[in-house]
């Protein structure tokens, strides 16, 4: 009796049971395109110089956005959001070789960033190249 | 002669679906291999600044640097302790890029931050080479 157990425990075959797998797989492919997140944020781009800093002043051609708190001046003439746009616009910066597209942006202090955000977008959109202007610390 | 069509409707179909397990793991394959991990922390509190001139970002970044409402700053998800910390972490990103295309950094900065928290780190992504994603919302 013991030798038949034997021989019938070795003839025995293993089988996987491998027929729910194409099911798992499709519940796995469901989780992903449940769990996944597209995300695409919206930006501006801007290409700032990373030059060194220069000590010499920009000749008066180049034009300069300066905010001061809420107050919008490009070269020295307060002007609303929308009339830099059509100032900057104006410029045809698009179409000018790479060094002549630079437009400073001044900042005073405490200068919030929405008002910064919307100069440089203002600046990038019309093809402009930012340049910041740092103070001098004393 | 007229047997034929009997045979036609006999004849049985069979759809082959033996190779499905095999499309499906395939198919997750895919998904595991072209999607992304998101660097970016979610539970940051950042109010984004408002622009019209804002598009959708169709490049790819190297680094995503945000600056909260308290004015921390964080370099792919993990707080930095400043401006300098940004300039290195991008500058080691950058160095094994070849073109223009791959030097694009994400900023995402609170829209009421003063300048004196987030220029800094304008300043640091440009020297250290980066093309500036600043963040926003579209406005009406």
């Amino acid at each position: 009796m013991r030798k038949k157990l034997s021989r019938e425990k070795k003839n025995r075959e293993i089988t996987i049971p491998t027929d729910s797998f194409s099911d798992i797989a499709f519940l796995l492919i469901i989780y992903f395109l449940v769990a996944t997140t597209l995300v695409k944020v919206k930006s501006i781009t801007a290409d700032l110089p990373a030059g060194e800093k220069s000590t010499t002043a920009q000749s008066d051609k180049t034009p300069t956005v300066n905010l001061r708190g809420s107050e919008i001046f490009f070269n020295d003439k307060g002007l609303t959001l929308e009339a830099l746009n059509e100032r900057l616009a104006a410029l045809e910066l698009a179409t000018l070789e790479p060094e002549k597209r630079v437009v400073m942006l001044e900042s005073a202090a405490g200068t919030p960033y929405q008002n910064y955000f919307q100069a440089l977008a203002a600046i990038s959109a019309n093809g402009g190249v930012v340049a910041l202007v740092e103070n001098e610390k004393k | 002669m007229k047997r034929l069509p009997q045979r036609k409707k006999r004849r049985p179909v069979v759809i082959p679906i033996a190779s499905m397990g095999d499309i499906a793991f395939l198919l997750i394959i895919f998904f595991l291999v072209c999607s992304e991990t998101s660097k970016e922390r979610s539970d940051l509190q950042v109010t984004l600044p408002l622009s019209e001139h804002v598009r959708k970002n169709e490049v790819s970044v190297v680094a995503r640097i945000s600056i909260d409402n308290a004015g921390a700053i964080y370099f792919d998800g993990a707080q930095v302790d400043g401006p300098k910390d940004v300039e290195w972490g991008v500058r080691a990103l950058l160095t094994s890029t070849v073109s223009d295309e791959q030097r694009h950094v994400q900023f995402n900065c609170d829209a009421s931050l003063p300048k004196e928290n987030f220029e800094p780190v304008l300043q640091a992504i440009a020297a250290a080479g980066g093309i500036i994603e600043a963040v926003g919302k579209e406005s009406n």
